[in-house]
């Protein structure tokens, strides 16, 4: 018992560090996971027998290329056939002896492998929170709403497309790093936001969620100079701090300006008002700090009282010029309505351009209802609520939706 | 490594001179690749009317008059080339030239020995 509970606190703390330390130094996810999976095994029989070693991580890893190196041996094909041969192994006195060595951190080699943009946008999230924190396929499956043998195929394709097509266990090349990065925040944007599609947050998501959000840090801990990085991570903590405030207590969601800022975390959107000081210093704008920065003008309502509107609506202007959405066009148009009127917010709405018709369109549907309801419009604002429930909202809105029109009368 | 890099594009709407550009432009691009040692091999194919398809089925074979997939977009050329990895290969392909719509596959060479 006690050897479990001194390997799940070593996992916790340094698994992402041995996965990845293993990944990067036989250039093969497959065997690395073995070889951690053996190690973990082995760790819980000796220690239960031996008691625990000085530091359980070292030995973990230790253990590991072990087994990774006798797996290699045994299988000895892929050095041909991959450009970037690994090192030869040294022998098994070299490795005992240097059994304590630290832990070399490989974790940011290993995301930018897992996220190369070569790789299908969903396989990657997956891809890497297999690989570096070990969640099952199984529960990625659960969040992603997929079968777990979906997702093994998913993975298996996806390690073998790494092997075979000559993706390299290397951090980018100048060239190539800005493309890489922007593949590298996108895959985990999409994974955050699958996460929040789940309004209730109660579910599986909830847990795609909160790995989403240490992975985020775990990225700005390792590339603290690229001001993108510290602007999706803040993102990640606005959005999130808001969690408990997003359902009543009749699973009704609740929008964001009715909230009760009480119910937001103080300490996420600290640190992500931290981590948008420190991007703006780097002193290079991007579409994830403005999307953070227009989450920042929300979250100051906590210490002011109120939304500075106008705000809003000049980082909505800027990010759609950087990166242009109809979802932004459309968020752009209810905060117009808020600085200057619902009238002003309809003619931006009636110019919004969105994905092929926009009335079959749920988010333009919903935010016209609010907008005609905000002008008095009420017949109107009921005849778009009636066409927003019929584009099959998720049920925590549907039931907003179902409020709104019963109040309209 | 070495990848072939496999051009389709649309075989209709083709100026003369806008294609005169492409071909200069390939050209441009072919003493690149010598430039860096990267050139394995490469060719423009004619045009997909002049291919013949030779199908096996079930043991039987037959001639077709055509490509091996009748699509808006062909396959009308490739390039072989040498590189450290996908990243290099792909940083290649994005230098091919051609009209405003288009797309270039990479694929790894299957090793041999």
């Amino acid at each position: 018992m006690e050897a479990e509970r001194i390997l799940e606190e070593a996992v916790r703390e340094a698994g992402d560090r041995i996965r990845a330390a293993l990944a990067m130094r036989f250039r093969d996810l497959d065997m690395a996971e073995e070889a951690f999976a053996f190690a973990s095994l082995r760790a819980v029989e000796t220690w239960s027998r031996d008691g625990p070693p000085r530091d359980p991580a070292a030995w973990l890893y230790a253990v590991g290329r072990r087994r990774a190196f006798d797996l290699g041996r045994r299988a000895k094909v892929r050095a041909d056939a991959v450009h970037d041969t690994p090192e030869p192994e040294p022998d098994p006195e070299t490795i005992l002896m240097a059994a304590f060595e630290p832990i070399p951190d490989e974790r940011l080699r290993l995301i930018f492998v897992c996220c190369h943009p070569a790789l299908a946008p969903e396989a990657r999230i997956a891809l890497t929170l297999r690989t570096l924190y070990g969640l099952s396929a199984e529960r990625i499956a659960r969040a992603w709403l997929t079968t777990e043998v979906a997702m093994l195929q998913r993975l298996t394709r996806a390690k073998r497309k790494i092997r075979d097509s000559g993706i390299r266990f290397e951090i980018p090349s100048p060239e190539a790093w800005g493309e890489r990065l922007e593949a590298v925040l996108a895959t985990l944007e999409i994974a955050y936001a699958q996460a929040y599609e789940d309004a209730a947050g109660a579910g599986d998501a909830a847990d795609l969620a909160s790995e989403t959000l240490r992975l985020s840090g775990l990225l700005v801990e390792l590339a603290p100079e690229e001001p993108e990085v510290l602007g999706l991570a803040a993102l990640i903590r606005l959005t999130e701090a808001r969690r408990p405030a997003r359902l009543d207590e009749t699973g009704a969601m609740t929008p964001l300006s009715e909230q009760d800022v009480g119910l937001w975390d103080r300490r996420l959107i600290g640190e992500a008002m931290a981590l948008l000081r420190r991007a703006a210093e780097l002193g290079r704008s991007g579409p994830y700090q403005l999307m953070a920065a227009i989450h920042a003008v929300h979250a100051t309502r906590l210490e002011t009282g109120f939304t500075a509107w106008a705000n809003v609506v000049a980082l909505y202007d800027a990010l759609l010029t950087v990166r242009p959405s109809p979802i932004a066009a459309v968020n752009r148009a209810v905060a117009l309505a808020e600085a200057q009127g619902a009238d002003a917010g309809l003619a931006a709405l009636n110019a919004v351009e969105g994905p092929g018709r926009l009335a079959a369109w749920l988010p333009y549907q919903a935010a016209r209802a609010g907008l005609f309801a905000k002008a008095g419009r009420d017949a109107e604002a009921a005849e778009a609520l009636r066409a927003a429930l019929a584009l099959h909202p998720a049920p925590a809105e549907r039931l907003f939706l179902e409020r709104r029109l019963a109040s309209l009368g | 490594m070495q990848y072939l890099l496999i051009i389709y594009g649309d075989e209709a709407l083709r100026d003369q001179a806008v294609m005169q550009e492409i071909i200069a432009a390939h050209m441009r691009l072919g003493a690149e690749l010598q430039e860096a040692g990267a050139m394995v091999g490469g060719n423009r194919l004619r045009s997909s009317d002049t291919a013949t398809t030779v199908r096996t089925t079930g043991g039987v074979q037959s001639l077709h008059d055509g490509p091996y997939a009748e699509t808006r977009e062909q396959l009308g050329g490739y390039y072989l080339v040498e590189a450290p990895d996908l990243d290099a290969a792909v940083a290649w392909a994005k230098k091919i030239p051609g009209g405003p719509n288009y797309a270039v596959e990479v694929r790894p060479i299957w090793p041999v020995g």
